[in-house]
């Protein structure tokens, strides 16, 4: 597999609550067959983490450009959140550069409360 | 220190067959009430997976000796080695269970991942300083096509029994997955597809039965509630009765919509006793379960009726997410995650409940009164009872991802520790106002805290033979 050596930009965006304010970023250079959790830990960047088997959603992502793929099936993510953007960090490889939302509050905004 | 703690009395020891040796714990149930000293410190589970602290969760030690300077502290943390774990339940590797097992001591927790599906052994020789002895790593519960390790107790024979709710994938099914008394994977306990969904359990060896819960697959709760989950039936409804040697399903009850989410389970801890209690969280019920002769069977015994609150379109559920039953079966105990309440009832007829006492603390309805001046993010949730019946403990935090849906401010405040004085004779309870562990204040930010367990066997854990 000779393909590892094409590498993509990936940028990891903390949002603060108020849309645009606060803002963290951190740029990582990862390889098409890379997993970005695996490469923001080896940068010493650290995001939220549960299963790394992609059934917890605790690494869910927003992608807001490029393309992701998922090593194994995303089984935390519903239809109605792959096609909104999210992405699980913990099987996620990129396709091009890419930039996406991380932090815990990304997690948070795939349920609700079902009577509020 | 009672006689039947001098290790040449056989005496206490011989009210029936196989007693008649040393091992850990405790006779009786009453013998538990009568020779245990009062709880001195802790253990609770302590976590920050999925909030953005960059730390692993942690055994904690509180200091619960009113005499200590250091009364209602976080004295030490053993801190797991890896992130991502949400520590949830725990259990002994010995209990009461084993009191026929010569030389068996309990001193070692066993510390599933919920999330990591990691199980950690910690040495609590030192009791106030325990030691992390060893891991299982995530792969080696996966080879046995397990994960999402739930419920942990201990198995007469010295073995660990521990619930495990999803596949290798975080499908279903569950199962169970043994350790022997080395604290390593023995395999697979029971013959795979037995069940589904599993949750909680409690076994009663004295009646070859072992009654279990259903929560639903890893993948289907671990990213939070969703109402299209419940529509589709991906949450579970029923109770499975088992052949406690056969390791074998033998009856399987539907408890209907009136049992949405069965969770804890517990059985009276009377070894004689073939009657328990199982709380439906999501149908805010808890049902009476017993041996009717020929089958088992369930009934709802207490309903929490569903409250119009202001700033919700719907009625708020009540939330039945935990519950416990008094060392001397006289009452049992539960929890209102949602609206904010811990109830006590008495059980003296066990298929007749009795509202004895409640207190409110926290929740959506509770008296928003802080607890010396400390706002409470959450509900009463966790539950443990002192071995004398007199002191009632609780912590707030569900499961981190349902905590950010239902309590979202728990995230920046961490959990805190409460109690109540019970007076087991007036059926009767007090919130203590000078008792607040606050696990909002720790050296790497706030933290959820989860189950509290006592070293000397608690109302959550201990079985009888």
């Amino acid at each position: 597999m000779t393909s590892g050596s094409s590498a993509h930009d990936v940028i990891l965006v903390w949002q603060d609550g108020q849309e645009g304010s606060d803002e963290r970023e951190e740029r990582l250079s990862v390889g098409e067959d890379e997993i970005v959790l695996t490469a923001a830990e080896c940068a010493g960047v650290a995001l939220p983490f549960g299963c790394r088997t992609g059934a917890c959603a605790t690494c869910t992502g927003k992608l807001l450009d490029g393309r992701i793929e998922h090593a194994r099936p995303p089984r935390a993510l519903k239809e109605r959140h792959r096609e909104a953007g999210y992405v699980l960090l913990c099987i996620a490889e990129p396709r091009s550069d890419c930039r996406i939302v991380v932090g815990s509050s990304v997690q948070a905004e795939l349920v609700s409360n079902p009577w509020q | 220190m009672s006689d039947a703690q001098q290790p040449d009395d056989t005496t206490a020891h011989a009210d029936h067959e196989g007693h008649d040796t040393e091992g850990p714990g405790y006779t009786t149930p009453q013998a538990a009430i009568e020779e245990s000293e009062p709880e001195k410190i802790a253990y609770v589970m302590g976590l920050y997976v999925g909030t953005d602290v960059d730390a692993p969760d942690f055994l904690g030690v509180v200091d619960i000796d009113p005499d200590s300077e250091t009364y209602t502290e976080i004295i030490d943390r053993v801190e797991m080695p890896n992130r991502g774990d949400e520590l949830h339940h725990f259990g002994w590797n010995a209990c009461s269970s084993s009191c026929h097992m010569d030389g068996l001591e309990r001193r070692h927790l066993v510390i599933p991942g919920q999330r990591s599906s990691r199980i950690h052994v910690v040495d609590t020789k030192d009791r106030r300083n325990p030691e992390l002895e060893s891991v299982i790593e995530p792969e080696e519960v996966f080879e046995h096509d397990l994960s999402a390790p739930h419920t942990t107790h201990c198995i007469p024979d010295g073995q660990i029994l521990i619930s495990m709710l999803g596949d290798a994938d975080g499908d279903l099914p569950g199962g169970f997955l043994a350790l022997d008394e080395n604290f390593e994977v023995d395999g697979r306990w029971e013959p795979p597809g037995e069940i589904e969904m599993n949750y909680d359990y409690w076994y009663q060896p004295r009646h070859n039965v072992m009654v279990s819960s259903e929560w639903a697959a890893p993948k289907t709760y671990y990213p939070g509630f969703d109402m299209d989950d419940v529509e589709a039936g991906n949450y579970g409804q029923r109770l499975h009765v088992w052949d406690w040697e056969n390791k074998t399903v033998e009856q399987t009850i539907d408890l209907g919509e009136e049992g949405l989410i069965p969770l804890e389970v517990r059985f009276l801890h009377s070894p004689e006793a073939t009657h328990g209690y199982v709380g439906a969280a999501l149908s805010s019920n808890v049902f009476h379960f017993h041996d009717a002769g020929e089958e088992w069977r369930a009934e709802p015994v207490i309903d929490v009726e569903a409250r119009e609150h202001d700033g919700w379109d719907m009625p708020v559920p009540g939330l039945v997410t935990d519950l416990l039953v008094s060392m001397d079966d006289r009452y049992l105990f539960f929890s209102n995650w949602l609206h904010g309440d811990v109830r006590m009832y008495d059980i003296s007829d066990p298929a007749n409940p009795r509202l004895a006492d409640r207190i409110w603390a926290g929740g959506h309805f509770g008296d928003p009164a802080p607890v010396q001046d400390r706002e409470l993010a959450g509900g009463p949730q966790m539950l443990q009872l002192s071995l004398d019946g007199e002191r009632l403990y609780w912590t707030t935090s569900l499961f981190s991802s349902w905590d950010n849906q239902f309590y979202p401010e728990e995230a920046e405040q961490g959990s805190v520790m409460l109690k109540a004085d019970v007076d087991p004779r007036n059926g009767s309870m007090s919130l203590d106002e000078e008792f607040l562990v606050d696990f909002g204040d720790l050296p790497d930010g706030p933290a959820r805290a989860h189950e509290i367990r006592w070293p000397d066997g608690d109302c959550t854990s201990d079985v009888w033979q």
